[in-house]
């Protein structure tokens, strides 16, 4: 089933010397249930393109729809909230709340009840293949994939049905990268989330269903 | 929920936490005492302003003094004394140059001589006596000869036909007086100097001469009118229709004169009472009603003060009405030195022409305040014995056929008042005049030598509030780049999981709040209380110059003035706190803002 969809988005923004067209003409449909790669190279409009998904810019034409619902006519902050979260390539957690508080707090936001966020962040933090003993742990004393599974989580914890991963496994070993791999995987096979990758990385792309390149802000599809 | 979670971000920053507490208050406390100091310190000097007072008093010094011998038949010698003597008298308009900038216009004050036998100010012994004598025997009054009384025409204590010793003691050159012959003598007992020696078997004092026939009156000008008769002149032969002549006549007003004596008081006419120094120091102060009022001072109202014993002496309250008539103007001396004790007559009362001297003004003036306190009588400064006051303006008439005495500008009757702290100033303008033979001595009841220790109390305070202030800027400079700019990515992260801005801003700025306002309020609480503490020990220690009289008014009015000062470190405190927080409140939100004006994803991906 079609949860996001593109039709015609261009993007350009200005540095202090020229204007730089980041996304031009990119028309695309994402379904539920399934894991997306975006490759290309650095400065092809990838981030830009995750950015506007995301909600944080606004396309200069074109628009993105939701669930067949404009973006444009959404409150956008409570999109990013609600249905869509985005999980960095340098995990991005808050480095003051512990891995169990970081999971909470887009739940906290959702003024779901203290006790219950707790309790679901728990069954999240485990269902991301993480112990207990480091629910209270803060993201320095973590490795990089115990913080991008943290990361995942609370995306996950939002409770949306969309998750942009912005290099998700750039910053992680071998083994790491397998087991992040793996759970973004299985977060689109088994929990029917819509998980959009942006990776350079072959075995980001080859576990995708589907792959598009971007190139020169112009999103092909590969496969 | 925001609010909390900041909170609880906040709380595991305990160190920078801690840290940014103690700068801001140790900074925002110096901000705080520096700022509090300083306005104590301005709030302290226009107190003083209020309270103190600088007066200048104008005395014109002799350009020679004039040694003056005197006769002396004791000793068969004379006796020297010495005398002021003045090419010419200074007018106080020589003061009126141009940047004199005064509060009060140099006055000279005329000692005016009322007389009103309604009035009964002191109930005195004349120890004049004016008598028509018969020598016992042909004599040169060179020594104590004896007289014998033959009339009384004014005096008391003596009976027609007793004996007087009588010695022309100050005359080198005295007449001869004859057994045969009748005179009229003004004479004055005196503490005899040969009497108990040549007559020690006569129990009597000894009589000489009381020249006070001989007018003393001056033209406008300063300079003295001449008399037809000498101004020695005490005695005079009585023939048969002596009393119709004008010689004679003279003897029966100045007779009259000596009737005065008990209901003569000094009038004093001023712009401003404080002027007159008793008041300036505050020895002498309104007992009961008021001082004159700006209008009544301007308008020239009928209205007085009068010492409290002329009032309780003749039955007199506030609100009551008293006859001036004024007799005499004297343009050289104070009321103090004129009516340096009671029942004086201290000048004859006759004019050039051997008549008594008209009122030249006569007006009922409403008393509106009773004055108190030490008068200072008989002092330099002194008032005058039942001194009454009234307003320059409220004389009408001209005094010029009434002037009694004329001389210089002295210090108990030339004054003039200045803004305080500008005496340098106004001598730097003075001595540029190149008037000589003025002096002018200045007196500030200690203001100048407070207003420094103040001033340089305000420096240390302002380089304590600019210490302060920059310190309280480059903390939370400092603080708001830790809590809040480094925190770029915090944002976003927020921005990213759904926050809104609002709440991304809260998320910041309610904890950066509530260290500002913790730390600025401790900093500020601790620097009204030091501001207090330091207040109170200049309190203590600040020193008053009392350079007037024995009494020490001036420290009940600098006190009264540091009293205030309490007020001022709460209000500065809270000034300060208030300041503090509103820029360390601005920098946060204009941190924040910064912030939440870059895109999300620029700062978290570090890439387009």
């Amino acid at each position: 089933m079609e949860i996001l969809r593109a039709e015609k988005v261009s993007y350009s923004y200005r540095t202090k010397y020229q204007k730089i067209d980041a996304v031009r003409n990119v028309s695309c449909s994402f379904d539920t249930g399934t894991m997306y790669a975006i490759v290309g190279k650095s400065g092809s409009g990838k981030s830009t393109l995750l950015s506007l998904f995301a909600g944080l810019d606004v396309p200069d034409t074109g628009r993105i729809y939701v669930q067949g619902q404009s973006m444009s006519e959404l409150d956008r902050d409570a999109y990013r909230l609600r249905q869509a979260s985005v999980v960095y390539q340098c995990f991005h957690l808050f480095p003051l709340l512990n891995a169990l508080e970081n999971v909470m707090l887009p739940m906290e936001f959702q003024w779901i009840p203290k006790k219950e966020a707790g309790k679901r962040a728990r069954e999240i933090l485990h269902r991301v293949g993480l112990s207990e003993q480091i629910y209270r742990q803060f993201p320095k004393m973590m490795s990089g994939g115990e913080q991008q599974r943290v990361a995942i989580a609370r995306a996950v914890a939002a409770g949306g049905e969309i998750i942009l991963a912005d290099e998700p496994t750039g910053n992680l070993d071998s083994e790491n990268e397998e087991k992040i791999v793996t759970l973004l995987r299985s977060l689109a096979h088994q929990d029917g989330y819509t998980v959009i990758v942006i990776t350079h990385n072959p075995r980001v792309e080859e576990a995708a269903d589907h792959v598009f390149r971007m190139k020169d802000g112009m999103l092909t599809y590969l496969r | 929920m925001v609010v909390k979670n900041s909170f609880r971000q906040l709380w595991r920053m305990k160190g920078h936490m801690a840290l940014f507490l103690i700068l801001l208050c140790v900074s925002s406390g110096m901000c705080s005492v520096g700022t509090g100091f300083w306005m104590i310190n301005n709030r302290n000097l226009q107190n003083y302003e209020d309270s103190f007072m600088t007066i200048g008093t104008v005395e014109q010094s002799a350009t020679a003094v004039q040694e003056i011998k005197k006769w002396d038949a004791e000793t068969k010698n004379y006796r020297l004394t010495s005398q002021n003597v003045y090419d010419s008298y200074i007018p106080a308009s020589v003061l009126e140059f141009e940047g004199a900038d005064y509060l009060a216009g140099p006055e000279k004050r005329v000692s005016y001589t009322a007389y009103n036998p309604a009035f009964k100010p002191y109930e005195g012994i004349h120890t004049e006596i004016v008598v028509e004598v018969s020598p016992v025997e042909d004599a040169l009054p060179d020594h104590p000869v004896k007289l014998k009384i033959t009339r009384i025409l004014s005096g008391q204590g003596l009976m027609e036909g007793s004996i007087i010793q009588f010695c022309d003691h100050y005359n080198p050159t005295p007449a001869m007086l004859y057994k045969n012959k009748t005179y009229v003598m003004s004479l004055i007992d005196t503490q005899g100097h040969e009497s108990e020696k040549e007559f020690p078997d006569d129990q009597v004092r000894e009589y000489q001469p009381a020249p006070l026939l001989g007018a003393s009156q001056y033209a406008p000008d300063g300079s003295r009118m001449k008399d037809s008769i000498d101004e020695n002149y005490f005695c005079d032969e009585v023939t048969e229709g002596f009393y119709e002549t004008a010689p004679g006549k003279r003897w029966l007003h100045y007779i009259e004169t000596i009737t005065y004596t008990e209901s003569l008081f000094p009038v004093v006419a001023t712009n401003n009472i404080h002027l007159i120094v008793p008041f300036y120091q505050g020895d002498t102060y309104i007992s009961s009603g008021r001082e004159f009022s700006d209008d009544e001072y301007r308008s020239g109202a009928k209205v007085c003060l009068v010492p409290e014993l002329f009032a309780s002496t003749n039955g007199l309250t506030l609100g009551d009405f008293i006859r001036l008539p004024l007799l005499t103007a004297n343009y050289h001396k104070s009321a103090g030195q004129i009516f340096y004790t009671n029942a004086l007559r201290p000048y004859p009362l006759l004019n050039v022409k051997g008549e008594i001297y008209k009122p030249f003004e006569d007006s009922s003036y409403e008393i509106i305040g009773i004055y108190g306190g030490s008068t200072g009588l008989g002092s330099e400064y002194g008032m005058g014995f039942n001194e009454v006051i009234v307003p320059i303006n409220s004389i009408k008439n001209s005094d010029a056929d009434n002037i009694v005495d004329y001389g210089p500008m002295t210090g108990s009757t030339t004054s003039f008042q200045i803004a305080n702290g500008t005496i340098q100033e106004y001598m730097e303008k003075w001595e540029k005049q190149g008037v000589k033979n003025v002096e002018i001595t200045f007196f500030d009841r200690g203001y100048t030598k407070l207003s420094a220790g103040i001033e340089n109390m305000n420096t240390i305070a302002r380089i304590l509030a600019v210490i302060g202030a920059v310190m309280v800027l480059l903390v939370l400079g400092y603080f708001n780049w830790l809590f809040i700019l480094r925190q770029n990515g915090r944002t976003a992260v927020e921005r990213s999981i759904g926050f809104t801005k609002k709440q991304c801003f809260f998320s910041l700025f309610s904890g950066i709040f509530l260290i500002l306002f913790l730390g600025s309020l401790a900093g500020c609480t601790a620097g009204a209380v030091l501001s207090s503490h330091l207040s109170a020990s200049i309190k203590e220690t600040v020193y008053y110059d009392t350079t007037f009289g024995n009494s020490a008014p001036v420290e009940t009015d600098a006190e009264s003035a540091l009293e205030k000062e309490n007020f001022y470190p709460v209000q500065t405190a809270a000034g300060t706190m208030g300041a503090v927080l509103l820029a360390g409140s601005l920098t946060a939100v204009i941190g924040i803002a910064c912030n939440l004006a870059k895109e999300p994803m620029e700062m978290l991906g570090g890439k387009r």
